[in-house]
């Protein structure tokens, strides 16, 4: 028996749960190496691009990348061109995509977040906007918007005084209480939360005993930070009354399978598609395991862990 | 010959030939495909196929040669990624992407002098070949550390080569760069050398000094931690005369001017 895949993310409906994290996938320079393969199979269900802030940023001093034990740290320190060139460049290019487009933002104070959003209101190309509160790569302490409750309700509220589009709230798991924020970000008025960012940390080289990184700390990710993400899905989505994007070392579709019944509506693969481009190209199977376990469609998955 | 992008596909190849060079480990496999598109100074994403997550991420390593259907890589096991592959048995599969990124632009017809240090030596083989189809003269100047890794010289047989070991036991006593400036003299009626080097970035930096000293041309191959190899995570990122340039979608081989020394 098929297993219906498809899933409703507020005004998106998706034809199934597997979608990108943010910066991990650019479809712009992925398409020079891949072409038609990824066209002809594309494998998410929404694309997320880098995320992108109100002035261009050059990013952080190289190394920029250390593997570690089933993990990737990094500090690219949100690389990008602009929302401007984003919205000039970028974005007709990213229609010709079979899938909608979530555009995500950072800012460097609360405002931010209210001026991109307006930028974006007006784009039919864009079918909802990520605020990425959690970049712990701009401050050498990580300290990212979203470590505050009360600066992430702010973020949230000034974009959503601009624009009228689904939002999604990008969360970090480097505080206390993710709960806390989270709340505070559907207080703030947004539609859907998103967890996690990588989690902070650092390497030394094995030589020198100095830190690896050029910006001496940056975010783990991949594998090794799976438990990590699917305890933050499941306490989140438990206390909250808004659609989960989990994500977190998701790798296999048993990983989306678990972080779905954790309470994950959607499931985005980020560091496995640097591991394999089309790693995330696992839909089918997970429509097999969903089956598997005697479950009808990917909807009725979402929290059966609960 | 383009050096331009070329469409990549994820591969699973079986390995058909592994032997020890001296220090380095020399791995083929089947794979028609990246055979027939390969340009010299172009690199593929690999690892062992299969499910283990450590080592995670494939890793970036330029093409050594090929030969019809064969593609050959030179391994140097320094970490936990190109050990697990350098370990790599006949019947084994390696999971490859590409070829990928810019290879060493060619034209015209200037003597070649070709400079690699130690492992860096491992695309120049294929540069070689192509270089002397082209009926261009081709000189390699071969830096290692010891005589254990200079083994590797005899990938080079039919070149004409010259080997510097940093402790003298083969060849001559020193650094790659050493006899580099004796070599890029013009000669009655042939064109200015044209340098093409791939190494560790000291080598590199040194390279970049001779040629502007020397008023040669010169293309590098430069290494970089990569995670994705194909432009989207922005991690391989290198200091450019304008801003930072990714090794893998930019490069990996670049002018010497492109690239901010300092």
């Amino acid at each position: 028996m098929a297993v219906n895949l498809e899933i409703k993310l507020g005004p998106l409906e998706l034809a199934h749960p597997i979608i990108n994290a943010s910066g991990t996938f650019d479809v712009l320079a992925a398409d020079k190496a891949l072409e038609e393969d990824l066209f002809v199979s594309f494998p998410f269900a929404a694309y997320i691009p880098k995320t992108v802030t109100l002035q261009p940023r050059a990013g952080n001093p190289p190394p920029r990348l250390q593997e570690t034990a089933a993990g990737l740290l990094n500090s690219i320190g949100l690389a990008n061109h602009g929302i401007e060139a984003f919205i000039t460049e970028d974005l007709h290019r990213l229609e010709s995509l079979p899938v909608p487009v979530i555009a995500s933002i950072a800012g460097e104070e609360t405002e931010d977040y209210g001026r991109c959003a307006a930028m974006l209101d007006s784009r039919e190309e864009v079918a909802a906007i990520e605020l990425n509160v959690s970049c712990p790569n701009v401050e050498l302490d990580g300290r990212a918007l979203g470590l505050d409750p009360e600066k992430t309700r702010q973020a949230t509220v000034l974009a959503r005084q601009a624009t009228s589009k689904f939002l999604i709230v990008k969360l970090t798991p480097n505080v206390t209480d993710i709960i806390e924020v989270a709340a505070a970000a559907v207080d703030g008025g947004a539609d859907c939360v998103s967890l996690i960012n990588t989690v902070h940390g650092m390497a030394l080289d094995r030589y020198s005993l100095k830190p690896v990184l050029g910006h001496v700390t940056g975010g783990l990710s991949g594998p090794a930070i799976k438990p990590v993400a699917l305890r933050a899905v499941f306490l989140v989505s438990r206390e909250l009354d808004v659609p989960v994007i989990g994500m977190g070392g998701v790798t296999t579709a048993q990983d989306a399978l678990e972080f779905m019944a954790a309470g994950a509506t959607a499931v985005a693969v980020g560091t496995a598609s640097f591991r394999d481009p089309l790693a995330a190209a696992m839909a089918p199977e997970l429509g097999r395991l969903i089956n598997e376990h005697g479950i009808g469609s990917a909807s009725e998955l979402i929290g059966v862990a609960h | 010959m383009d050096a331009g992008l070329i469409p990549a596909e994820l591969l699973k190849c079986a390995v058909v030939e592994s032997r020890q060079v001296g220090a380095y480990r020399l791995i083929s496999f089947v794979a028609p495909q990246i055979a027939n598109l390969a340009h010299p100074g172009q690199f593929l994403m690999i690892r062992m196929s299969g499910n283990e997550l450590d080592p995670l991420l494939p890793r970036p390593m330029g093409i050594h040669n090929v030969e019809s259907d064969l593609v050959t890589m030179l391994i140097d096991p320094v970490g936990k990624g190109t050990a697990r592959l350098a370990a790599a048995g006949i019947g084994d599969r390696v999971s490859v992407l590409g070829p990928l990124g810019m290879g060493f632009r060619f034209e015209g017809e200037a003597p070649a002098v070709l400079v690699g240090g130690g492992i860096g030596i491992s695309p120049l083989k294929l540069l070689a070949r192509s270089l002397a189809a082209e009926g261009r003269e081709v000189r390699c100047l071969l830096g290692f550390r010891t005589r254990k890794e200079a083994v590797a010289t005899e990938l080079f047989s039919g070149v004409r080569t010259d080997v510097i070991t940093e402790d003298g036991s083969v060849g001559r006593l020193g650094l790659v760069s050493d006899p580099l400036p004796g070599c890029l003299a013009r000669e009655p009626g042939k064109p200015t050398p044209e340098i093409f080097a791939c190494g560790p970035s000291p080598m590199l930096a040194a390279v970049a000094r001779i040629a502007r000293e020397c008023g040669n041309a010169a293309q590098v191959s430069v290494e970089a931690h990569m995670a994705c190899g194909i432009g989207s995570c922005q991690g391989c990122v290198i200091r450019g005369a304008g801003g930072y340039l990714r090794v893998c979608n930019d490069g990996p081989v670049f002018d010497v001017e492109d690239i901010s020394w300092q």
